[in-house]
């Protein structure tokens, strides 16, 4: 009998299953701020957010299924087009102070 | 093995108070980032942590089956606001520093505090999820005309979206008149002609 049998007979489905992997992932996303307080360099915090919003499509898609609802991959897409912005934006804004976009 | 919604409720350790484990950690991050982005003595290193509390807000309206408005925190809190806020400090000059946090205002944190217990006092006053004496439950009449009518009066999938949109769509279209009004009002205080960056 597998693992995932096992639990399926404790009374756990797939679902469940899912949830706890996307607190996992949550928990993840708070160890990743100490990257995000400690620095030292802000090059290090926009690396942290970013891992972060990648993080975060994860946890979306991870929810879309664990809850039944796919729509969350539509966020879940909008996150992942929109993750880049930010860095790019804080990039350039580092490299050649005054231009952003 | 279908994935269901409904009985998650069963593993739950925390289910007495009513919260699951992922909005507690989800609550943890939010507060953090909240906490951290008013504390960090460098603006770029506040906007940066304020983006990590734009993506966890979002999280947070999603679980919530909030998509509209987790959506607009996606695009609006995660995109657009980050580049604002750069472009205006790239017009300002930076205080050189080494203090990595902010000295914390102790009356400033009491006057907030106040603040925010004065707002919590007013949260008993909403009727609870689900309760049939609330405003929504109790007109069904209004409520159910809506849910029932809203795609083949106005074509929007959305109920909330087919409200906004349509049935106070002057309303809305009011307050998009008062944001591009405050557009023109800050392009003709800037004395220029178009938004550049």
């Amino acid at each position: 009998m597998s693992v995932a049998d096992a639990a399926l007979i404790a009374g756990y489905t797939v679902g469940d299953g899912l949830l706890i992997a996307a607190t996992l992932f949550v928990t993840l996303a708070i160890a990743m701020l100490y990257r995000a307080i400690m620095g030292p360099t802000n090059q290090d915090r926009v690396l942290a957010v970013n891992v972060l919003g990648t993080n975060t499509v994860v946890i979306l898609a991870l929810l879309g299924a664990a809850l039944g609802e796919p729509w969350f991959l539509d966020i879940a897409l909008v996150y992942a087009l929109l993750n880049f912005l930010m860095s790019v934006a804080i990039s350039k804004f580092t490299v050649e102070r005054g231009g952003v976009i | 093995m279908s994935v269901a919604a409904p009985q998650l409720a069963g593993l739950v350790p925390l289910q007495s108070v009513g919260i699951t484990p992922i909005e507690a950690s989800l609550f943890v991050f939010v507060l953090l980032t909240a906490v951290l982005t008013a504390l960090f003595r460098d603006v770029l290193a506040s906007i940066v942590v304020f983006a990590a509390y734009s993506l966890g807000l979002a999280l947070l309206y999603t679980f919530y089956r909030a998509p509209d408005v987790g959506l607009t925190e996606a695009a609006i809190g995660a995109g657009v606001t980050t580049v604002f806020l750069l472009l205006t400090i790239a017009k300002t000059t930076r205080p050189a520093t080494d203090a990595r946090f902010e000295a914390i205002n102790w009356p400033a944190v009491g006057v907030c505090g106040l603040f925010v217990l004065v707002v919590a006092a007013t949260l008993p006053a909403f009727p609870a999820v689900g309760d049939p004496a609330s405003p929504i439950l109790a007109n069904a009449d209004v409520t159910g005309y809506y849910l029932a009518n809203a795609y083949d009066e106005t074509g929007a999938e959305n109920a909330v979206t087919a409200v906004l949109a349509a049935y106070r769509g002057f309303d809305t279209f009011g307050e998009a008149i008062v944001v591009f009004a405050a557009g023109i009002a800050s392009l003709l205080v800037l004395g220029r002609e178009v938004f550049t960056a």
